[in-house]
């Protein structure tokens, strides 16, 4: 009897958590490796459109119109990658499981907004800009971290002259 | 200037390390680190022990009784018994550190315990479990042998450093632990601390009786029906296992030619 309980509270000590971790690995890494793919074909896919970070307009452009544009992702880390950060924050370092996140999340805020240039029939965009905010968690008294925004917006132009 | 396409290059800020390569070196390398830590923190215990002599110990814990212990009626005939007992017992060791208290807890679970300040628990469930006062004496022996080798205090000094280390490193409040010193003295003696204090047991018993007729019986007859017995369950857990121990007694017994027989001496009941 006293040997049950006694298994059972390890199963939920350990044993749910180690659980949690392979699973958290296993889903994760599925789903990085294919966001990863899916970025590749859609960069290439836009490759050629000019996307710049001056804030003035090249002087060779000639534009007749511009407007904003603007992409954003909110992207959220899997519990492996929150464990492995944490034992990480005991001695410091680079957090290494964080950097492919914030790479799949800044190439995919970019690509939502160069998508949104060119569908809109714009030719480039300028004055690009990456803003990030923190999400907080609604539970843990908004302490713990839901994800992370990462907003790419940028003021897209239309080439004076081309026939559309 | 002329705008020029180029692929942006991948893997400039990602690092090219596996995340399981990462995992496994932060768990390989943290936990050799915390094994360090502890292993000098109960060598730093070691040393503190060398300098804590009995007298300061006996002071500390004068008065001393774990909070959630239920004693017996302090009039009750089996608590005199047990007392006398462990002053016959201890009269035989010449340089005992200090006066040794017996309580009886009343609790229907077989156990006996060594605690800090020359304090034996006995439950009742133990001495229902006796069937001669050879074998409570083997048993208090057992427990004195704790005392003879500071194995309470040791217990008691390695568990107060894990219980801070991880308090420490799992980022709990220190304060809200609330440290048992019952508790964690009892947590564990090893295999050589249970012999040791075995030995030093029966060569009371052998100095008190000129025998040590019976002295294991108990064990033996734990070791025969060890099933259904959850009474024994909590004496076996934090002892060695019943069979092992009757062999290693009888062995010694033999080394040391203690005879074996002698005739009991009946509990006064």
């Amino acid at each position: 009897m006293e040997d049950t309980v006694n298994n059972i509270s390890l199963f939920f000590n350990f044993g749910v958590p180690i659980l949690l971790l392979v699973l958290a690995f296993f889903i994760g890494n599925m789903i990085e490796k294919g966001h990863f793919r899916n970025i590749r074909k859609r960069e290439a896919d836009v490759h050629g459109f000019p996307v710049v970070s001056f804030d003035t307009m090249p002087e060779e452009w000639r534009a007749d119109s511009c407007t904003l544009v603007s992409g954003s992702i909110v992207i959220s880390l899997d519990y492996f990658k929150r464990v492995i950060a944490g034992l990480r924050g005991l001695v410091g370092g680079r957090i290494k499981t964080y950097e492919p996140l914030l790479e799949r999340a800044r190439r995919e805020a970019l690509l939502r907004m160069t998508e949104a240039a060119r569908e809109q029939g714009y030719d480039a965009v300028f004055n690009v800009r990456l803003e990030t905010s923190r999400l907080a968690n609604a539970r843990r008294d908004g302490n713990g971290i839901a994800g992370v925004e990462m907003l790419a917006f940028g003021t897209a132009v239309r080439f004076a002259g081309r026939a559309r | 200037m002329k705008y020029v396409a180029k692929k942006s290059k991948e893997g400039v800020n990602v690092s090219d390390v596996h995340p399981l390569v990462e995992a496994g070196t932060l768990v390989v390398g943290l936990t050799a680190i915390a094994v360090a830590i502890v292993l000098l923190l109960v060598f730093l215990v070691e040393v503190a022990l060398y300098f804590v002599p009995a007298e300061t110990e006996a002071e500390l814990f004068a008065d001393w009784l774990p909070e959630d212990l239920v004693t017996i009626s302090p009039s009750d005939d089996r608590l005199y018994e047990a007392q006398m007992l462990v002053n016959r017992l201890s009269a035989h060791w010449a340089d005992a550190p200090y006066p040794f208290r017996v309580e009886v807890d009343d609790s229907s679970i077989a156990n006996a315990m060594a605690l800090p300040g020359g304090l034996i628990i006995v439950t009742q469930g133990l001495l229902d479990e006796v069937e001669s006062e050879n074998e409570l004496a083997f048993v208090l022996g057992h427990e004195l042998g704790h005392f003879r080798n500071r194995d309470h205090l040791r217990a008691l000094g390695r568990g107060l450093v894990l219980a801070l280390f991880f308090t420490v490193v799992t980022g709990n409040d220190v304060a809200g632990i609330g440290i048992n010193v019952a508790d964690i003295t009892l947590r564990g003696f090893n295999r050589e601390q249970e012999s040791d204090a075995d030995e030093f047991g029966l060569a009371l018993v052998y100095a008190e009786y000129g025998h040590v007729d019976e002295a294991w019986r108990l064990f033996e007859r734990w070791d025969e029906h060890r099933d259904g017995m959850p009474a024994v369950v909590s004496y076996l857990a934090t002892h060695p296992d019943a069979g092992d121990r009757v062999e290693q007694l009888e062995r010694l017994a033999e080394a040391r030619q203690w005879p074996v027989t002698g005739g009991v001496t009946p509990l006064k009941r």
